[in-house]
């Protein structure tokens, strides 16, 4: 699992520009599924056919992640730059950023206060003389990503853009262990979820699945003088209250403690008090579709150093299988 | 029946956004005008009363949320209190001493406390306490006994009964909006009395508060020609120009503004001209915050017009309102739909 999770973090794919991420993810589980495609937003769709009395299940996960998109390129070849999606201020001075090309460059600010740092006083310096030199490397509109290596820390995890690509990890590990499952599984990997929730509104609309679960990151209080928050690293699969996007169904988020509850699968209770979730999306496609999430407890969320529990990862797994395997009768 | 004692009932009954099903039961049940009656699947109730109208009638719909807004438990302290945040956009300075309803595997009453003001600092008594310096006392003193009956995710209402005030005033929690779903019953009734067209479906919407969810998905199910939103507006009070407000007592505020059809508009002015029903006008120029923008830009686009019952102290324990403006806003949709015929509807379609 630790091998996916590096692989899938180290792939390039910012909003609008996940093919890197969907093809490689397409290797990992084509042999597993039934059907494979992607659609005309770039989400890959890999179907795990069930049985005749079971329903349809949508488990989502991004592909995307967070970025940055050329805006202008001066006369000494420096890069002003805007946002793609909610990137933080105070990641970016002295980070490296990565273009498609392979183009890597440092991220500075302009002379001034630290407390009135914005986008507008930082640049990126590509090392190039000039901008013609910098103009080989980028053009104005190409995007970049966070320039980060995966690390191991043993139960631990760092890396850049865990944030989706632990839950696409999560479902590329569920689809292995699925044999014949009850209900008919859409591995939805979607796009454009940082400026969004985009790939899942449409995936949702043209699915149209009886239950709705997405994989993604969620934000945990066990740091020092961190906000409250009572979810933490190693404390097992958080199950989703709500966020500002879903309040979950009730009747999937007593499904997902029963199950793991009786799973022996470690859970916590995550109430999320900003951000949201491809759930948000899909529960409001068409006339309405009851939907939950399982939550990846995740520290330093879009920040180049993302940290999450391996075991936490596992517990996931486990759930997002016992959820494929179950009766939904009477829940949805 | 008497719609007034059951909109009582309605205020009483615990119901935060996403969790409505306590207050769901009692409108199906009582709704006994309807021909059908369903639930879909994000919860909202969907009463339809049929119309008198050959085959392909005219749809109209009306929408109020039941939601109400509430607290979740974020965290259980060791020593047993509980901290929460908010469903909704609760008024914070007004949750101090109240009395609440924690919604665990039991019904705990708790209350919100606070720091008596003999060791309050200076600057702490000038201000509002902030959410995350507010618990919930359930009586318990160990994390022990709290986590068998609570859990984090839980909810908690506020603890009120309905008082009436003098003349036909009365003040509750959640009239925001279980006013506009008694103004849809009190539609229902008069329209037993009238011939009417249309199919008439009353939907009493889900997650209004979090984001007019339910009024999304209902929409899109339902495929109305017409949508009217029912909800609550800014009543006249100290402290707030009387530009921003609608009185009290002098029935429903008739929102004018894009996200209203100026002909539907139009119709539903002359509708109350016509037949003496008092309204104010309600310019309405930024939507969004209501069921309204939801139903009018869903699928290829719906009519809409958004009708406002004058309510004071909007997202506190004590809404006011006066149950007189509630009969005349069921009053006036009821002689509209009455009048409506095919004609009208499908002349809405040319701007």
């Amino acid at each position: 699992m630790k091998t996916v999770i590096q692989r899938l973090t180290e792939a390039f794919g910012p909003s609008g520009f996940e093919t890197e991420v969907t093809d490689l993810i397409k290797t990992m589980v084509k042999d597993h599924v039934d059907e494979i495609r992607t659609d005309v937003m770039g989400n890959l769709i890999a179907i795990k056919r069930g049985q005749e009395n079971g329903k349809t299940i949508m488990f989502a996960a991004h592909t995307d992640e967070i970025g940055v998109i050329v805006t202008h390129i001066d006369d000494q070849g420096f890069l002003r730059f805007s946002n793609v999606g909610g990137v933080g201020i105070s990641t970016l001075v002295g980070n490296r950023v990565r273009f498609a090309s392979g183009a890597i460059g440092v991220i500075y600010q302009e002379k001034g206060d630290w407390k009135e740092l914005n986008l507008d006083k930082l640049y990126i310096d590509l090392g190039a003389d000039n901008k013609e030199e910098a103009q080989k490397l980028v053009s104005v509109g190409e995007f970049g990503i966070f320039h980060r290596e995966f690390t191991d820390l043993g139960n631990r995890l760092i890396a850049k853009s865990m944030d989706d690509r632990v839950g696409c990890a999560v479902l590329v590990e569920a689809l292995k262990k699925l044999e014949k499952p009850l209900n008919t599984l859409y591995f939805v990997f979607t796009t454009q979820e940082e400026v969004g929730l985009r790939g899942a509104r449409t995936s949702a609309y043209g699915l149209e699945p009886d239950l709705g679960i997405a994989l993604d990151v969620t934000l945990t209080g066990d740091m020092p003088e961190a906000r409250r928050m009572e979810v933490s690293l190693g404390k097992g699969a958080a199950i989703k209250v709500k966020d500002s996007s879903l309040l979950v169904h009730p009747k999937v988020k007593e499904l997902l403690i029963d199950l793991a509850e009786k799973n022996s699968i470690p859970y916590q209770m995550e109430v999320l008090d900003a951000g949201g979730t491809d759930a948000g999306a899909i529960h409001l496609t068409k006339a309405g579709i009851p939907s939950g999430a399982i939550s990846i407890p995740t520290r330093y969320v879009h920040s180049p150093s993302e940290m999450v529990d391996v075991r936490d990862v596992q517990a996931c797994v486990d759930l997002v299988v016992a959820l494929a395997g179950t009766d939904l009768g009477g829940v949805v | 029946m008497d719609v007034k004692q059951f909109f009582r009932t309605l205020s009483e009954a615990s119901g935060i956004s996403g969790y409505e099903q306590e207050v769901a039961e009692p409108i199906k049940e009582a709704c006994l005008w309807a021909d059908e009656i369903r639930t879909d699947k994000l919860g909202n109730v969907i009463m339809l009363k049929k119309g008198q109208g050959a085959k392909g009638r005219p749809k109209i719909m009306l929408a109020a949320h039941m939601d109400e807004i509430g607290l979740i438990i974020t965290k259980i302290e060791k020593d047993g209190f509980l901290r929460f945040s908010t469903v909704g956009g609760f008024d914070q300075r007004v949750l101090l001493g109240q009395e609440v309803i924690v919604h665990g595997k039991a019904q705990l009453t708790g209350i919100i406390g606070a720091k008596p003001p003999h060791v309050q600092t200076q600057g702490e008594q000038n201000q509002a306490v902030k959410l995350e310096d507010l618990f919930i006392d359930v009586g318990y003193d160990t994390v022990g006994q709290v986590q068998e009956l609570v859990r984090i995710g839980d909810l908690a209402t506020i603890k009120r009964e309905v008082v009436d005030l003098q003349g036909s005033l009365m003040a509750g929690k959640a009239f925001d909006d279980r006013a506009g779903v008694a103004a849809i019953f009190e539609c229902f009734k008069v329209l037993t009395e009238l011939k009417h067209e249309a199919d008439v479906y009353g939907v009493a919407t889900v997650q209004e508060e979090v984001g007019l969810r339910g009024a999304v998905t209902s929409t899109y199910g339902i495929v109305p020609d017409l949508g009217i939103a029912i909800d609550v507006g800014f009543g006249d009070q100290p402290g707030l120009p009387e530009s921003d407000t609608i009185k009290l007592s002098q029935g429903p505020g008739v929102a004018i503004g894009p996200h209203v059809h100026p002909k539907v508009y139009e119709r539903m002015v002359e509708t109350a001209k016509e037949w003496n029903i008092n309204y104010s006008v309600d310019p309405s120029p930024s939507p969004g915050g209501t069921d309204a923008y939801a139903i009018q830009v869903t699928r290829a686009g719906v009519a809409t017009i958004l009708l406002s019952i004058p309510l004071r102290y909007m997202h506190t324990p004590i809404e006011t309102l006066d149950y007189e403006d509630v009969k005349r806003t069921g009053k006036l949709m009821a002689l509209f739909i009455a009048g409506l015929d095919n004609e009208f509807v499908e002349g809405l379609t040319c701007f």
